[in-house]
């Protein structure tokens, strides 16, 4: 065994087959738990990143505004964001970091997974090596495959949909971007659409037992996503209504600093909930909200 | 300041076809090694060998059967996959083709893990795609299918011809006996889980283990159980019939010795990991290999350790006796040969290639099937490695 397996895949393996003991030898129970756990053992990195995801989120009214501001002016409008971003204390990659570290833990539950299935008759050849010397662990092998009615080993066509509508969903709850820019926007769509097909087609091919544990992930992210952004992406409207419907998205001088010659104030963006504010950001990012909405009304 | 700016927004562009482009290997590599690592059924067959050819299922779907005098090859017709197994990868337990994207090790047809068996003027093979097929022995033309229609869930022990009927167990956990001669269904017996085993036969007994941790001792004529014994783990090896007792290993880890009169206990013996080949019986000793790399010498009639013999890498292959010597393969190819007069152990030969399927020997030659569909031969007095046969169809 390499140290990948030793350290990551076997212990992983005789867990899961533990816990299907205790479950009442059912493989199905045994699988959600275990993605319940993983979740719960990487509660931190996950939160730091659904909160990235949603100042990224809070953001977008000012992004938008940037890009609309500088939209001839490509350098300029890099140069206003990476200020935005800094002054802000986010880190665009951070995301994508904390995505990373977490890859290895996924793999290692997807191959646990599919070893502990043991579908074909050399899988079950090859679980041998994997084995803890635990008695409970000898004896309930082969693990028992029906759940609810599903045959862990064979594909199924509802945990398919479930996969794809389930990734589709977490993924369109955590999407940050709605930019006016048409390539990022159709490298958004692209992004969102992408991954959920893609997956719904594996979950066709591969035995529903992996696709259990793919629905029951991407399930557990959409709770904690909800917990800690609400619906995110699937409320927030398409950037071509949110022009149009301005009573949601408005800008406002702070009460305190309502004289127009002040075109330093702090700025305070409100949507539709009443007496939610967003915080002030420091001088120097101020925007100038009677210029551009002046701008706005001449271009109307 | 700016022209690092252009860069970095530039970078970022990037970074998103990046992250797609990421994602799209991902998913890639997931489905490659979730394939490579035994989910796609590939085969074992060994080799049945009589009148001069030995007969074996290649990991085509196809019986070949082989000259041993001059090495020539005689196929059949490539086995059918079980209509609509396998998926656009090809990685279900019902794939029992390479299809979709033909993951798996090379195999591109019905995986073959029973040992074809030979009787009268018939060759009978088992396919993982749930039919068994008799051949002429001569011609390898198809006699009968069973069933005639349809398929049964996979077949993975293998059969025995035992006074005009066939019997085997199925993935659904059924025993069937048919005629020999026609392929006609004599009668069922359900167990409670799948089998895997390969059944054993003696005295108007058939002997089949099953994963619900049952041995079924049933009557051959009409399928009635006669007695069951019940171990604490699966049942999977073939068991061995000799001197009134039965000897199998479950995966409790424990190799059992029952009778067959009555199915009571005689003894048990624990090892490191599972008991997964058939063992053999030779001068009041049995030699049983196991998942723990060991070779366990016992006496047959108290199960007390004689020695043991570290092979290095798991034994899944049922060995094969040559006059004093028991001959076993580890999973990693490396030969040996147990000198039973003495109880000493040598390595006859290494070929660096994955054996699980069980031995066969013919007038001092050791014939090994490999998953690279590849008959070894090996002379076993000397350890010499003879030139190997490729069964791979020119077809």
């Amino acid at each position: 065994m390499n140290v990948w397996e030793l350290i990551i895949q076997q212990p992983v393996i005789n867990v899961l087959i533990v816990m299907t003991h205790y479950l009442g030898d059912s493989f199905g129970l045994a699988i959600i738990a275990l993605t319940i756990i993983v979740n719960l053992a990487m509660l931190v990195l996950t939160l730091n990143q659904l909160r990235s995801t949603k100042a990224m989120q809070e953001m977008q009214p000012r992004l938008q505004e940037l890009q609309k501001k500088y939209a001839k002016d490509r350098q300029r409008l890099a140069q206003e964001q990476m200020r935005l971003y800094k002054e802000s204390g986010i880190k665009p990659a951070g995301c994508a970091i904390t995505m990373i570290i977490q890859m290895p833990v996924w793999i290692a539950l997807y191959q646990s997974i599919m070893l502990s299935l043991a579908v074909a008759p050399e899988g079950l050849l090859n679980l041998a090596k994997y084995l803890y010397s635990w008695p409970i662990v000898y004896s309930i092998l082969p693990l028992n495959r029906e759940f609810i009615g599903l045959n862990l080993a064979e594909p199924n066509f509802i945990m398919a949909i479930l996969v794809g509508a389930t990734m589709w969903l977490q993924q369109k709850m955590s999407m940050t971007v709605t930019s006016t820019d048409p390539k990022q926007a159709q490298q958004t769509q692209l992004m969102l659409w992408m991954m959920p097909m893609m997956f719904t087609i594996l979950a066709l091919s591969f035995p529903s037992g992996l696709s259990l544990f793919w629905a029951a992930s991407s399930i557990v992210r959409i709770v904690l996503q909800y917990r800690v952004t609400g619906w995110g992406g699937l409320k927030r409207k398409a950037p071509a209504e949110a022009e149009s419907d301005k009573k949601y998205l408005k800008f406002e001088p702070s009460p305190e600093k309502r004289s127009t010659d002040d075109v330093g104030a702090d700025i305070v963006i409100t949507d539709s909930e009443p007496g939610r504010s967003y915080p002030a950001l420091p001088s120097k990012q101020r925007y100038q909200p009677g210029k551009d909405r002046n701008m706005r009304r001449r271009k109307k | 300041m700016n022209e690092e700016i252009r860069k970095k927004s530039k970078g970022r562009r990037w970074a998103g076809r990046i992250i797609l482009l990421a994602t799209a290997i991902i998913v890639v590599v997931l489905a490659g090694s979730g394939c490579v690592r035994g989910l796609a059924p590939v085969g074992w067959s060994g080799g049945t060998a009589t009148e001069g050819k030995l007969y074996v299922g290649s990991n085509e779907g196809r019986l070949v059967a082989v000259n041993l005098a001059d090495e020539s090859r005689q196929w059949s017709e490539a086995l059918k996959p079980a209509s609509g197994s396998g998926g656009f990868f090809g990685c279900s337990s019902a794939a029992a083709t390479g299809g979709g994207l033909g993951c798996g090790t090379g195999s591109a047809g019905v995986a073959v893990y029973g040992t074809p068996v030979v009787a009268g003027d018939l060759v009978y093979m088992a396919g993982y795609n749930g039919k068994i097929y008799a051949y002429n022995k001569d011609t390898l033309a198809i006699r009968w299918v069973y069933p005639r229609e349809g398929n049964m869930e996979p077949l993975v022990g293998g059969g025995i011809v035992y006074e005009g009927r066939y019997y085997i167990g199925d993935s659904d956990g059924r025993v069937h006996a048919l005629d020999a001669a026609t392929g006609d269904s004599l009668w069922q017996f359900t167990t409670g889980d799948k089998i895997w085993a390969t059944p054993a036969a003696k005295d108007g007994t058939v002997y089949i283990g099953s994963f619900d941790n049952k041995l079924y001792a049933l009557d051959a004529a009409d399928g009635t159980v006669k007695w069951e014994f019940t171990a604490e783990g699966a049942l999977i090896t073939t068991p061995l019939v000799a001197n009134g007792a039965i000897y199998f290993g479950s995966f409790d880890r424990n190799l059992y010795a029952v009778n067959t009169a009555d199915g009571g206990l005689k003894w048990k013996f624990m090892a490191d990991n599972w008991f997964w080949a058939q063992p053999v019986l030779h001068n009041g000793t049995i030699y049983a290999g196991s998942l723990d790399n060991k070779v366990y010498a016992l006496k047959a009639d108290t199960g007390a350790l004689v020695t043991e013999f570290d092979l290095g890498s798991p034994v899944s292959s049922t060995p094969v006796v040559v006059e004093d010597k028991v001959i076993f393969a580890s999973r990693k190819g490396v030969i040996s040969a147990i000198n039973t007069v003495n109880n000493q152990i040598g390595q006859l030969a290494d070929l660096e290639a994955e054996v699980n399927g069980p031995l066969a020997a013919v007038e001092g030659i050791l014939y090994v099937h490999t998953h690279d569909l590849t008959l070894h031969r090996i002379n076993t007095a000397n350890g010499a490695i003879l030139r190997s046969i490729s069964l791979k169809s020119q077809q």
